[in-house]
């Protein structure tokens, strides 16, 4: 074996060397100007740097790209064998200066963006003063944050929280979500705050971030929990301004809590589009109801339940509407609809207990008053607009007898 | 045609194996080899297919083509598993059966019968896994996280986990079949360092496949007993937790990334050295850096976890997951430098190989991207990491498998491929590989995260172009299938060394004999010796020797058969 060969009419031009080389490094910053448009627009303070990361990583991939693809293309034109040409190719088989360049330089790489990233990292992370502190709950397949009212409206109320399926804050104030997931494993991300963290069964986990663009973006589920998962998306709508954000979002919730209306069917609605009192309903997130933009695509559609829900009380034996919606809320296996499965739809008991697993279906607590209203509120989606239900003691008497 | 060693005028073929011997228990490594070669295709055809299947829905932004969400989590799923377990790990398995023992110069593997039993515990594993369909598919990816894939998934979850158990069995005793076979059967003239390079890698596979497939084989029966036995290992309403399994799981699972990679490595270090007509570059280097990819290689799994794991825990992940570019970057560099100042015959294999390199490069430039913790968090689970292990596997892998037919099918079968077609397959897969899987970066980093039927309608553009390309590319694989069935009967006759190739493998005829070698084996000093005046001498000796009349004539040991001395350099 002969190392020391350097090849036959291979040898390295230094003045060649160098031109390859500006050439790749020139080739990897052009790369590297792609980064911005590559990326959704940057929409939190933690989005700036993780953004620079990259723009540095393409920088550096650009030029390894340019590097290998560059002696591939002058390997395949120079060392090419010709028409006719049988010969072997020189006989060298190392070159141990070449070795160390390629086993050192990359290592220095690497100690670099280690630490680089490294920094990004612990600055993305740095705990901020005066975060908002808000709980997000995952459940297939709807999204669900919960609120306190920051100037302390709600203290002689029963219920101090409240709820919504849309991230509501504005721009400059660090948030912390505080995430619990209701069933399986989802992930809370905002693509454009670059921002993401899984929701565990059985933890809880926590993400801050402070968003800096005023606007409303995709809240994505990112980890796959089911039929719906894609399904599983929601808004973070970001004010411009506090005050904007109080007028807005919190004024009306907490009004809404001190002068509730009273019509049932009206409560029904609120309580199906963003929760009551701290308690929500994930719903939304597998069924259509075009009245209220539900999309969800696990469950069967509530358009015309009104309607749907007296063919079905007849066909089942049951007493009227109210009797069946209630009875698919309390028991949702009892009258599965044809063509769906057994154990998706959670079950909305009438017993204080902690969400878990009941008879391999998962098991949330509702109380009797939101039962009635949702009952009165899918009663009224009818072809005609009137209630496929009697009036409000009837339906409260159905829902009493199936919450026993 | 880069045939350089003409077959005699009228000669025929060695003659095959029965077809009859592929479809019964046979102890023969090559009837093995090719027993799973075949079987891992028809996988690749299924995988395949539910791949088209998935592009196909993903052509709208609504759920339109698969009737539920759960229909369509099953396609990625079942397209995955098939992928990973039946289709890339069993091929290699198989190439590895067949030329192994052939370039140790061994008459077969260590273990026979033990390797019979391997392959056909496939076929019913593949059975089970595929019989999911009629009991309700497993729909929880293939990483199958629980609660989901405990309480939201098909009966077929539990046929997959026993699927997955068998094939785990037979990946183990393959992996001891080979590590014995690679220790003990060496000719005596052949040191740890005169050994072909796919050896060094099928010695690192198979390291990793004793190592890691353990643990996944624990994690999954576990998760059997969640569903089926009541238990709680991963239930935390009743004590259990959810990250055990994410743990065990990709303790497992990222090794195995470097099980379907390194065997394709090994490939690469065989192709280009043959067919640059040079000798390997840093033959220590490579061997050495599949040994460290391998061992780094079980320290980067919670590289997977960087969105669940605690956060002051993912930091000495990123650390080693960066490490494992130094050995990549070694091997990509030792490749260039060995077609450096070669004689490139740029024939189907050789192509492939430089389509992995250029392509696999790009899988590396992001798997760093994915390393780095910050960049991870926005990018994990979306369309950028399909993208990037899709340029590790496909590009890298697939692309691999492919430079083996094209290399090997003349051993195996004793018949060339057409090359025509080979050219057609091989820019048909290039172009449209790289526009399958390139775009998915772009939607990635937009804002779709994967696993989804339905996406937001401003990603519509990107999806259509990268399902068309995925159709195209789907299309193309039929292209190298027709070639190694018609080639089977009416491609040219290969002789036994149709490269002029120096490992011996093939040193005998094509097909070989049952017993491989006639006579006594003596490698060539430097498998990769190409490019002097000794390794010419060797190998037209070897051609004389390896005449039609000889091979096929009686006796082993008449002077036809006699051994040349082997040559030393200079």
């Amino acid at each position: 074996m002969n190392l020391s060969a350097k090849g036959g009419g291979s040898g390295f031009n230094p003045v060649l060397i160098i031109l390859g080389g500006a050439i790749v490094l020139v080739g990897g910053y052009l790369i590297s100007l792609l980064s911005p448009s590559l990326f959704p627009v940057a929409a939190s303070a933690e989005a700036g740097p993780i953004d620079q990361l990259f723009r540095v990583m393409l920088f550096l991939g650009g030029v390894v790209f340019m590097l290998v693809e560059g002696l591939l293309i002058i390997s395949i034109v120079r060392f090419r064998a010709r028409k006719g040409e049988t010969g072997d190719g020189a006989n060298f088989n190392g070159n141990v200066m070449l070795e160390v360049i390629w086993t050192v330089i990359p290592a220095i790489v690497v100690v670099f963006i280690t630490l680089y990233s490294y920094q990004v990292w612990v600055d993305i992370r740095a705990p901020k003063s005066d975060e908002l502190v808000i709980d997000a709950v995952g459940q297939r397949f709807v999204w669900n944050f919960s609120y306190t009212d920051p100037l302390e409206r709600l203290t002689d109320y029963p219920t101090q929280t409240f709820s919504d399926t849309v991230l509501h804050t504005y721009v400059g104030r660090p948030i912390r979500l505080k995430m619990q997931s209701r069933d399986v494993n989802h992930a809370f991300w905002v693509p454009t705050m670059r921002i993401k963290q899984d929701l565990l069964a059985g933890r809880e986990t926590e993400i801050g971030f402070t968003p800096t663009v005023a606007g409303r973006y995709r809240v994505v589920c990112a980890e796959l929990c089911g039929s719906g998962h894609g399904a599983m998306y929601s808004y973070i709508q970001v004010y411009a301004t506090e005050q904007e954000w109080l007028e807005r979002f919190i004024d009306p919730k907490v009004d809404f809590i001190v002068n509730p209306p009273t019509d049932p069917v009206a409560l029904g609605e609120v309580t199906l589009v963003s929760g009551r009192d701290g308690r929500a309903y994930p719903c939304s997130g597998c069924h259509v109801l075009d009245a209220i933009g539900w999309a969800g695509l696990t469950g069967p559609s509530l358009n015309g339940i009104g309607d749907t829900a007296d063919r079905r009380a007849q066909s089942n034996g049951l007493a009227d509407s109210a009797d069946y919606i209630a009875q698919s809320l309390r028991h949702p296996n009892s009258y599965t609809v044809p063509g769906y499965t057994n154990g998706v739809m959670p079950q909305f008991g009438a017993a204080e207990i902690e969400p878990e697993t009941v008879d391999g279906a998962y098991y949330m607590y509702m109380t009797t008053e939101d039962l009635v209203n949702i009952v009165s509120y899918l009663c009224m989606q009818t072809a005609t607009g009137e209630s496929a239900c009697g009036d409000i003691d009837a339906i409260t008497a159905a829902v009493e007898t199936q919450s026993q | 045609m880069a045939s350089i060693s003409v077959p005699m005028p009228g000669a025929q073929a060695a003659p095959r194996p029965r077809l009859s011997e592929y479809l019964r228990w046979s102890v023969d490594h090559k009837i093995i080899g090719t027993q799973y070669m075949v079987t891992a295709l028809f996988f690749f055809l299924i995988g395949g297919g539910l791949a088209m299947l998935i592009r196909w829905e993903l052509l709208t932004p609504a759920l339109d083509f698969s009737p539920t969400g759960s229909a369509y989590n099953s396609l990625f799923t079942m397209h995955a598993t098939v992928m990973i377990f039946l289709w890339i790990i069993p091929f290699w398995a198989g190439i590895g059966n067949y030329i192994v023992p052939l370039q140790l110069g061994a008459k077969d593997m260590a273990f026979p019968w033990l390797n019979a039993f391997a392959f056909w515990l496939i076929i019913p594993a593949g059975a089970l896994m595929l019989a999911g369909y009629f009991v309700g598919p497993p729909e929880a990816g293939w990483t199958s996280y629980p609660p989901l894939s405990v309480l939201f998934s098909g009966d077929g979850q539990t046929l997959w986990i026993i699927s997955l158990h068998m094939l785990g069995i037979s990946s183990i005793l393959g992996s001891i079949n080979f590590i014995v076979t690679i220790k003990n059967m060496r000719p005596e003239s052949m040191g740890w360092f005169q050994m072909p390079l796919f050896v060094w890698s099928q010695l690192a596979t198979s390291l990793i496949q004793i190592l890691g497939v353990p643990f996944l084989a624990g994690g999954l029966t576990l998760l059997l007993l969640d569903r089926v036995a009541g238990t709680a290992f991963f239930d935390p309403s009743r004590g259990g937790d959810v990250l055990v399994w994410q743990n065990i799981f990709w303790f497992y699972s990222h090794p195995a990334v470097y099980v379907m990679v390194l065997p394709g490595m090994g490939v690469l270090s065989e192709v280009i050295s043959v067919h640059s007509r040079k000798p390997i570059f840093g033959y220590k280097a490579i061997a050495f850096s599949s040994m460290g990819i391998a061992l780094v290689g079980f320290t980067v799994w919670a590289h997977h976890m960087f969105t669940s794991l605690s956060p002051e825990l993912r930091l000495p992940f990123m650390v080693t997951s960066f490490i494992i570019a130094i050995p990549t970057g070694i091997k990509i560099f030792s490749w260039i430098a060995t077609m450096w100042g070669g004689k490139i015959r740029f024939n189907s294999a050789m192509l492939f190989s430089v389509g992995f390199l250029s392509q696999f490069v790009i899988g590396g430039i992001t798997g760093m991207m994915l390393g780095a913790i910050p960049i991870d968090i926005h990018l994990h689970d979306t369309y950028f990491v399909v993208s990037h292990f899709h340029f590790v596997l496909f590009g890298g892998s697939v692309f691999a498998i492919y430079s083996s037919i094209y290399h090997w099918f003349p051993k195996v079968t004793g018949r060339m491929l057409n090359e025509r077609l080979g050219k057609i397959h091989f820019y048909s897969t290039y172009f449209a590989f790289f526009f399958t899987f390139f775009p998915q970066h772009l939607v990635g980093m937009q804002g779709m995260p994967r696993r989804v039927a339905e996406y937001a309608p401003e990603f519509q553009i990107l999806n259509i172009i990268i399902s068309i390309s995925a159709f195209v590319l789907g299309i193309s694989t039929f292209v190298i299938l027709f070639n190694m069935g018609w080639s089977l009967n009416h491609g040219e006759i290969a002789g036994p060394n149709p490269w002029r190739a120096l490992t011996l493998e093939w040193q005998t005829s094509s097909p070989p004999p049952s017993y491989n070698f006639k006579g006594e084996v003596v490698p060539f000093e430097d498998p990769y010796g190409y490019g002097t005046e000794a390794s010419r001498v060797y190998l037209d000796e070897m051609e004389k020797r390896l005449t039609p009349a000889n091979l096929l004539g009686k006796g082993g040991d008449s002077g036809a058969g006699a051994s040349p001395e082997p040559m030393t350099g200079d």
